[in-house]
């Protein structure tokens, strides 16, 4: 399967500058945060990192391959293996801080549920641009958020309760632009606020309730969460305009601010590069994004469209989310910042989703 | 119409599609705001905090529960001591605050540099204790110099605080949990570094003396000082203990073992239940010193000491116990019916059994005998007689009621099987069969028979209540402190129960009681009015034949003495074994008791204690004159008894 070489010319690579220029700042980040002060050796993380972005762009380049069409009405076969990998981890997963996440194989280990948001995104796509299935009546809007469910509940029970709710943004977004009525979003959003304290005296556990508490009070539990929260307020306050430049940072360095390196890998940057490296990288990220949502406007047939909205949505619910949980204005979730954490899982999943997205532009003319 | 339819869903996408980048175009614009405020407006403070906020924990170590006695007597405590330690992210130059804190306390900087790196693996903020049980100069030294030394924290901890000099082997001793320990099931889920028993009550009760340390969460600047107390996690103490222990009785003991100047150990308990009233084994250790953390030098002298201080004789040394033995043979006797009390033998001096004499200690012999007056003179012969009509298992069976072979099960770490000969025990060790011979010395406690203060302690008890073999404890009742007040350890169950006929009892009683108040050897023991029953013993410690070798050698060989009591004769109340290391005969062990039981009797009545006179303890001869009191002061006015000690010298027997 040779792309079309007429393809080529039409591929966006403002977008791909942009994709990795942020990988890059991530690494240089992970390099400042895990380099040990005295030998000035970069710590492992790093040389992991280093060695995941090629093969991220690898996945990227393979989600170029095939026309998007193709993965569209084949997605329920991803599907399948998707919830195959899932419950693989159920019962042969690795443990590691607690939840049974990973997958081991020899020299890789893999994260099956980071694929969960662009697996999703494509059955969505399948059911409601290929089956031409409405968004405007609540059966299939039900019969929709069955797909996501399934993984929803798999992933949670790991527990990562964090990477499934990202399948929220998906099922919102692509709902939204298979025509969702607006007036039901806001009547949703008022329930939802007019039932929060309902919900949250009896719908959540005891550690969540403390996890809220915790975020309104973050000297309540000084040493857990809201001593992180605290310390990435810290981290970034203490960045200032300018920032304490490259390698200068002493929060994450000091083991102050704890996976500086992955969640918190944003407060660090703020904190190295201050305000005008925030303005930086907010830009890069909103370039992404606006970019991408171009790939929606110019794409040739609704699937396209609601693909990349479904991948975009996703994407940019987690930046969002993660940066403002870096500057200690979220309860902490263990969510990684998109093309910039550490993770190769992450970033392969990240890149190949951004790989479709370029596909859906790439193959905007044809039949 | 599809062409309209199509026009239609491109017009509310791309309206959609403009809705979406509005939206995310303004979270980004809102969080570039809040970037703003922090990072810009809020700048001052937060770099302010980030320069001098730095989070320390600082453990606080739960005191270990308190120990009591029986009547509420303090027995065990915590004082505090100094720690001195470093919180390694605030001395900005380590190897400089490591050298100015060394000379300033005066220890060596590289063993100090060896503990920072031992620990260099724990978060940074943990403080790292270079200096446990500082000096109140070295405390007064890092004080004055807090400037100069960021990141220096002195701490205060809970140490554990014994009464000096007693029941040392009884307590124990407290020390930090051995890496190798923390594999076992006893200390697993311990961190390391925690204190923990280490021998002792404080180790077998270790898990309910133990609290559970707390933390404080503090905040303090770039000089180390404390700006904030984020969060306090107190500790929670460790449960109190009751012991059986009496601390009069047991300063009794103590006070006769110093008096009398023997190394031995001692167990004096309540017959009926077992309950020990007192214990001792010397020479002992001062438990004080581990708690303060003993120097490795200390700690090799203590292991090599060819006293053996770390050895707690009273569960840990056999001995061959000697004519205690004969109590043994007459209740076996009389249960078997091989004698009646009245039963008598003729002792010339020495018997005949399978072609070869054996002699009484009394070269003349005792002549005719009953076994109460066999008992009072403890003649050899009358016993020989019994041990010649019985098999050697029989023997073993009755020895196994009355405690002595195996342990005792007493609670406390490490005892060690007594043990009386069988003829499977032969088979077993030595592959050869059981002589009958051998029966004949095993009947006087000798041969192989080898058990421990405890399990004779245990066996005088059983005679005393009249059978009911009894577990000696010491445990008596918790308090957890949780309103439920204390709770008390059930009293083991009797392992158990030989009905000696009373007129039986009676007999072996009497015989006893004679020993003290009569012609026996335990007229040192003699107290007018409480009837005291006892039995000597003296045994050796090398065969006759090796003692000229071994006294070249540089060993003492001096004879080993025992003596065994009760009282009241028909009811009694206190019972006990006093081993007396080299004591050379059982009637030099006889007044150690004697002050126990005075004690005991008179703490009873509501007396005042007795006292006794410690050699060389006496008055300076400029001052007054001379107290009245006679050597052995019985303190209730009664006269002392006569020494006896010379009475008898042969040997064995005795």
């Amino acid at each position: 399967m040779i792309v079309d070489r007429r393809l080529l010319p039409h591929l966006d690579w403002p977008l791909i500058l942009g994709l990795l220029a942020l990988t890059l700042v991530g690494l240089s980040t992970i390099y400042s945060v895990t380099i040990d002060p005295v030998t000035k050796v970069a710590g492992q993380e790093f040389w992991t990192q280093l060695y995941a972005i090629p093969i991220a762009f690898a996945a990227l380049a393979a989600c170029l391959l095939v026309d998007y069409r193709t993965l569209v009405q084949r997605s329920w076969l991803i599907y399948l293996a998707l919830i195959a990998l899932l419950v693989a981890v159920m019962f042969f997963g690795v443990v590691r801080g607690g939840a049974r996440r990973w997958l081991q194989f020899p020299g890789l280990s893999l994260q099956p549920s980071e694929f969960a948001r662009i697996t999703v995104a494509l059955v969505l796509t399948m059911f409601f641009a290929d089956w031409r299935r409405s968004a405007k009546n609540i059966p299939e809007l039900a019969i929709g958020a069955a797909i996501v469910a399934v993984p929803f509940l798999l992933i949670a029970q790991q527990p990562d309760l964090g990477t499934a709710t990202l399948l929220a943004p998906v099922y919102l977004g692509v709902t939204f632009m298979a025509g969702l009525r607006l007036r039901w979003v806001w009547t949703a959003l008022i329930v939802l606020v007019l039932l929060s304290p309902v919900i949250y005296r009896y719908g959540l556990q005891d550690y969540q309730r403390d996890r809220i508490a915790t975020f309104v009070d973050p000297s309540k539990d000084p040493r857990g969460e809201g001593y992180q929260q605290l310390q990435a307020k810290i981290t970034v306050g203490s960045g200032g305009l300018y920032g304490k430049g490259f390698l200068q940072g002493t929060q994450g360095q000091n083991g102050f601010l704890p996976v500086a390196h992955n969640d918190f890998v944003f407060s660090v940057l703020a904190e190295e590069h201050g305000f005008m490296g925030v303005l930086g990288v907010m830009a890069l990220y909103l370039f992404v994004i606006t970019r991408s949502l171009d790939a929606a406007k110019l794409a040739r047939d609704r699937s396209g469209a609601l693909l990349v909205v479904a991948i975009v949505s996703g994407f940019g619910f987690q930046v969002l989310y993660n940066i403002t949980m870096s500057a200690g204005l979220a309860p902490v979730k263990g969510l990684p910042l998109p093309l910039m954490s550490y993770g190769g899982s992450s970033l392969v999943a990240t890149l190949a989703g951004f790989g479709l997205i370029l596909n859906v532009r790439m193959r905007r003319f044809g039949n | 119409m599809l062409t309209a339819g199509a026009f239609e869903e491109r017009r509310t996408n791309e309206g959609r599609l403009t809705g979406l980048r509005v939206l995310f175009a303004a979270c980004f614009s809102i969080l570039v705001v809040a970037f703003w405020v922090i990072q810009v407006l809020q700048h001052d403070k937060y770099a302010n905090q980030a320069e001098n906020n730095h989070l320390r924990t600082i453990p606080l170590r739960a005191p270990r529960g308190v120990v009591f006695d029986r009547n509420g007597q303090v027995l065990v405590e915590n004082r505090l001591s100094f720690t001195i330690a470093i919180v390694r992210d605030q001395a900005r130059d380590l190897n400089g605050t490591i050298e100015r804190l060394a000379a300033a306390t005066g220890r060596d900087p590289a063993e100090m540099a060896a503990i920072v790196k031992n620990r260099q693996n724990e978060p940074k903020f943990r403080p790292v204790p270079v200096i446990e049980h500082a000096t109140l100069a070295q405390v007064a030294a890092v004080a004055a110099r807090q400037i100069e030394l960021p990141g220096v924290l002195i701490q205060q901890v809970p140490t554990r605080q014994y009464s000096a000099g007693v029941a040392a082997h009884a307590f124990g001793y407290v020390g930090e949990v051995q890496p190798v320990q923390l594999e076992t099931t006893e200390f697993q889920a311990l961190e390391p570094g925690a204190i923990v028993g280490q021998a002792g009550l404080e180790r077998v009760y270790n898990r309910h003396l133990m609290g559970v340390d707390g933390n404080r969460f503090v905040i303090i600047n770039s000089v180390g000082r404390e700006i904030e107390e984020l969060q306090k996690q107190l500790p929670v103490d460790g449960q109190r203990l009751q012991v059986t222990i009496d601390a009069d009785v047991q300063r009794a003991l103590e006070d006769g073992f110093k008096a009398a100047g023997f190394a031995g150990a001692a167990a004096v308990l309540d017959p009926n239940t077992g309950e020990m009233l007192a214990m001792t084994s010397l020479p002992a250790y001062d438990p004080n010193a581990f708690a303060s953390g003993l120097p490795g030098q200390a700690w090799t002298r203590l292991l090599t000491d060819p006293l053996k201080p770390m050895t707690n004789r009273l569960i840990q040394g056999t001995y061959s116990p000697g004519s205690v033995f004969k109590i043994v043979m007459a209740v076996a006797g009389l249960e078997e019916g091989v004698i009646t009390p009245d039963t008598k033998f003729f002792c010339s001096g020495h018997g005949v059994f399978y072609g070869r004499a054996f002699k009484c200690h009394k070269a003349g012999g005792h002549g005719w005998v009953d076994l109460r007056h066999a008992l009072e003179k403890s003649c050899n012969v009358y016993f020989y007689n019994i041990g010649d009509r019985m098999k050697i298992d029989t023997i073993h069976s009755y020895s196994a009621r009355l405690g002595l072979t195996g342990k005792t099960g007493i609670d406390l770490p490490s005892e060690v099987d007594s043990l009386v000969p069988s003829t499977e025990w032969k088979q077993r060790t030595q592959k050869q069969p059981w002589y009958p011979g051998e029966t004949i010395s095993v009947a006087i406690g000798q041969g192989a028979v080898s058990v421990t203060p405890i399990a004779l302690a245990t066996m005088i008890a059983t005679v005393a209540n009249g059978g009911t073999l009894i577990t000696p404890h010491l445990g008596k009742a918790f308090d957890a402190a949780d309103g439920k007040g204390w709770q008390p350890i059930p009293t083991p169950e009797p392992k158990s129960r030989l009905s000696m006929t009373p007129e039986m009892l009676q007999a072996v009683r009497d015989g006893l009681w004679m020993v003290v108040n009569e012609a026996g050897t335990g007229g040192r023991a003699r107290i007018p009015g409480r009837d005291v029953a006892g039995k000597t013993g003296t045994s050796q410690v090398v065969g006759l034949q090796n003692k000229s070798l071994a006294t070249a050698r540089g060993m003492d060989t001096r004879d080993n003495g025992w003596f065994v009591f009760f009282a009241p004769r028909d009811n009694p109340q206190i019972a006990g074994v006093v081993f007396a290391e080299h004591g050379e005969h059982g009637s030099s062990a006889a007044p150690i008791a004697k002050h126990v039981m005075e004690t005991f009797f008179a703490k009873k009545d509501g007396l005042p204690l007795p006292v006794i006179q410690m050699p060389g303890v006496a008055a300076p001869p400029a001052a007054a004159p001379a107290p009245t009191a006679s050597p052995v002061a019985s303190g209730n006015g009664r006269t002392p008894p006569p020494a006896r000690a010379s009475v008898v010298t042969a040997r064995p027997g005795g």
